[in-house]
């Protein structure tokens, strides 16, 4: 979890786009996702996706991901199958219509979760927050507020493992092979990270505040985010994007 | 130091401040009466024990009180001549910039320029003088290399360089730091100050909070104790550090080398005055004392390597004595030529062997990223070997599961917070042993008993306890199981000098009970005050092993793990190079002290 949400450098097309443009981009693979209803259609998305990791050097992030997701997918799969029924038995409970539901279902997961850690590997946060505020007209406040805590992910991640280690070294058994058994041990500690989540936070406050925050204003920023013509370019491509996905 | 007080940059006027509410009666006053005013351009430091207040000093100098933490705050600060309840605190932030003690915190970017950009864009500095002002902070704390960096990827002395760069770059008038150095191996702490000199010298005032006193002696022009909230010394650290009584009973720590003078005063042998700081100045005292009764200048003059060793291994009566452990026993803990990677990182050990017997300490030093911390994880189970097995208690890590090995080796981790969990103190104390299956009231027993030895408030919360009483409880829980090994990672980081001596005697006491001790620590007096073994590591691997004095009197050995040994190695080491062969392998202020005055009685 630590390394996904980590910016690649580069410098490809993808890369020097304006950063409202890849959200754009992600956006439009999102909503076409959910419109398409075919699976040829879903599997090209997912496609698209793969290649333009592969054009951005970031592959190994959606790899890294995508084994954290497909076992999330499979349960779902097999849930999804439980509920919708309808045709014929393929195995066990598995009729043809909820395996064709499901498998959808699956898809349209792995296509939304992915093309966001997409845009977030190929952008600077900081670009991100204020290519935000200086194109969207975000107000600033909630662009700190979203980055940092997308900042704060791998902070906490860290601060979890190292609670754990220290309780599995005192004799709590996280090594158990019982994933439930595990999940109870586990939520104990949700007091300390929330004590410490607090304190952090609150200094973090400080910390921006000590530094000119509430001085902040839209043309703060000293890196300027320009929309330039390719960027009008991919955005066309992106409303065609969705407009195939709902045909499809 | 009178001639600052006609042009102050920061000022406080009888200031007193208590965290509690408005209407709530006789709360504690973490500030008590102070005034205090520092001129432009000083390097000041405070030390004093924890909960004396100098966090909440800091707070006040930095504007964070009164806008950030409520209560009532009596008195007023001017810094730069304004009152700072009468501006904001952004206008305050403009003169005072502030590190914070949480690094991790105050950073509000993912990559090291955007981290320096953020308050030079906020406080509107024109564009085009961005660039120059961000590389010039960048270069005089020395990390221009470092720009295009992740932060998360930094080591600790980096990103606190990042964090004074970060402040350095908005051009603050004073720079006020809390605890810099707290996570960081001697040598990064010693240029994070060098860092600061270089800053004061180009008009900033510095005023640091620091529990490292042979820092602070060094590159302080003043040093402020304070106790209970209030400043209790003040002046230069000849001074301050001249006052060794006051120091002891308010449980501050002097340097070794202040200590060998006040002692040498105490004993009748020099005329009260102020100390001495640098292991060269004591050299220099000892010697004017000894040399006149030295036998006819017999042994004047550089000693020989050889009369050296020899005395060296003949062990001088003033060394320290090794606590005699077990002859003949086996150990209890053996690493056999274990390895280890992290997977996706170059980071590795090699090659390691040790053993430990019952009863004895074992110091284990070397700088950040020398794979201190991988070994301790090696020996508790949390890592296990890829080469080679690590036995601890006669049980292979390998095959025990983490949690069972937990019942013979107990950890005491750097930051006590990761360790609690439970709502009361007995319960958390009381927990590791019901995870070993003692039963409730047995364990509640035996964890009173214990709660009652270290004067720990029992039915409190641990969270709402103070940082060295934190430690103190996760402390308790490790010394109820009775382990037969316990791991200490910095054991001492974070607390004050009184704590810090009652963490180590708890330490040593268990030692003596025949528990094995195994700690990592970057203080090289507490590893040589406790430690009668010592393993020095860098890079991944063990360079050397052996009896604490003679590995710090290894100079080589020293100089490759980049290690500086402690003052009182030093001074022994010159003294028997150029004064009398008795001097080697003392490694105590006692021992030089005591043998000083024999040499001088003799003669």
């Amino acid at each position: 979890m630590v390394s996904v949400i980590e910016y690649v450098p580069g410098e490809t097309l993808l890369h020097r786009l304006n950063p409202v443009t890849k959200l754009a981009i992600a956006a439009a693979i999102i909503v076409a996702t959910f419109c398409a209803q075919t699976y040829g259609m879903l599997v090209a998305l997912l496609a698209l996706t793969f290649a333009l990791a592969a054009y951005s050097h970031t592959t190994s992030k959606l790899v890294t991901l995508l084994k954290l997701l497909v076992p999330i997918a499979i349960v779902m799969l097999l849930l999804q199958c439980a509920f919708v029924r309808g045709g014929r038995t393929v195995l066990l409970w598995m009729t043809t219509e909820g395996l064709d539901s499901a498998g959808k279902a699956c898809l349209r997961l792995l296509g939304v979760a992915l093309p966001l850690v997409l845009m977030l590997s190929v952008t600077k946060l900081n670009d991100l927050a204020n290519a935000c505020v200086e194109v969207l007209h975000v107000p600033y406040r909630y662009a700190f507020t979203f980055t940092t805590a997308l900042r704060f992910v791998p902070v906490f991640g860290q601060q979890m493992n190292a609670i754990m280690e220290a309780q599995c070294a005192r004799g709590v058994e996280y090594d158990t092979k019982n994933p439930i058994r595990k999940l109870r041990l586990m939520l104990p500690l949700c007091v300390p990270l929330l004590v410490s989540s607090v304190g952090k936070t609150d200094a973090t406050a400080l910390a921006a505040e000590q530094r000119g925050f509430y001085l902040r204003t839209r043309a703060s920023s000293f890196k300027r985010y320009p929309m330039h013509g390719r960027d009008a370019a991919v955005l066309v491509a992106c409303v065609a994007l969705v407009v195939l996905g709902v045909l499809l | 130091m009178r001639m600052t007080d006609q042009n102050p940059i920061v000022r406080l006027d009888d200031v007193s401040f208590s965290y509690a509410q408005a209407g709530e009666k006789d709360a504690p006053r973490a500030l008590d009466h102070v005034s205090l005013s520092v001129g432009a351009g000083e390097f000041v430091g405070v030390i004093g024990p924890s909960g004396a207040g100098k966090s909440t000093l800091a707070a006040a100098l930095s504007g964070a009180i009164p806008h950030h933490y409520r209560g009532e705050l009596y008195g007023a600060v001017y810094v730069d001549g304004k009152d700072t309840c009468d501006v904001t605190l952004t206008d305050i932030s403009q003169v005072v910039g502030s590190v914070l003690q949480d690094i991790d915190a105050q950073m509000v970017a993912s990559v090291v320029e955007d981290e320096l950009l953020f308050g030079l864009e906020n406080f509107g500095v024109p564009h085009d003088q961005i660039e120059a002002r961000l590389s010039g902070a960048l270069e005089t704390v020395g990390i221009a290399d470092l720009r295009d960096r992740e932060i998360a990827t930094l080591s600790g002395g980096q990103k606190q360089k990042v964090s004074i760069a970060a402040i350095l770059a908005m051009r603050p008038r004073v720079l006020v730091l809390d605890e810099p150095t707290a996570a960081l191996d001697p040598a990064s702490s010693r240029l994070v100050f060098d860092t600061l000199c270089t800053v004061r010298e180009q008009g900033i005032t510095v005023i640091v909070i620091e529990q490292k006193v042979a820092l602070l002696s060094r590159y302080c022009d003043r040093i402020l104790v304070m106790d209970h909230g209030r400043i209790v010394l003040s002046g230069t650290p000849r001074q301050v550090f001249g006052h060794a009584r006051e120091l002891r009973e308010l449980g501050v720590d002097s340097p070794r080398m202040a200590r060998v003078h006040n002692s040498l005063v105490e004993k009748g042998l020099l005329p009260p005055g102020e100390p001495c700081l640098t292991v060269s100045e004591a050299e220099s005292l000892v010697e004017g004392l000894v040399r006149p009764h030295l036998a006819g200048g017999a042994q004047a003059g550089p000693v020989a390597d050889a009369q050296r060793d020899a005395a060296f291994r003949a062990s001088s009566p003033h060394a320290a004595v090794p606590r005699p452990h077990a002859e003949g026993a086996e150990p209890v803990v053996r690493v056999e030529g274990v390895g280890f990677a992290y997977p996706g990182s170059g980071a590795a050990v090699e090659d390691l062997n040790m053993a430990v017997y019952p009863g004895e300490v074992v110091g284990v030093v070397g700088q950040n990223g020398a794979g201190k911390t991988t070994l301790t994880k090696l020996l508790n189970g949390l890592l296990k070997p890829a080469v080679g097995q690590v036995l601890v208690s006669g049980l292979d890590t390998r095959h025990v599961p983490t949690s069972r090995i937990a019942a013979h080796c107990a950890t005491l981790f750097q930051n006590p917070d990761c360790q609690l969990c439970k709502n009361t103190v007995l319960d958390e104390v009381a927990f590791g042993l019901e995870l070993q299956g003692v039963d409730a009231d047995e364990a509640r027993r035996r964890a009173h008993k214990v709660i009652e030895r270290f004067g720990l408030p029992e039915g409190e919360s641990p969270f709402s306890l103070s940082r060295g009483q934190r430690q103190m409880v996760a402390l308790a829980s490790v010394v109820v199981v009775e382990p037969d090994v316990v791991l200490l990672d910095e054991p001492t980081s974070g607390l004050d000098y009184r704590e810090c001596m009652t963490v180590m005697r708890t330490v040593s006491e268990m030692a003596d009970a025949g528990c094995a001790v195994i700690m990592v620590c970057h203080d090289m007096e507490v590893v040589s005050d406790f430690a009668e073994r010592v393993v020095v590591m860098a890079d991944g691997r063990i360079l050397g092993r052996g009896p604490t004095a003679q590995e710090f009197a290894d100079e080589p050995l020293m100089r490759r793990a980049y290690v500086e040994a402690p003052q009182v190695t030093r001074l022994s080491q010159a003294l028997a190079r150029d004064l009398s062969p008795e001097y080697a392998g003392i490694s105590q202020v006692s021992g030089i002290v005591d043998l000083t005055g024999e040499l001088v009685s003799r003669g």
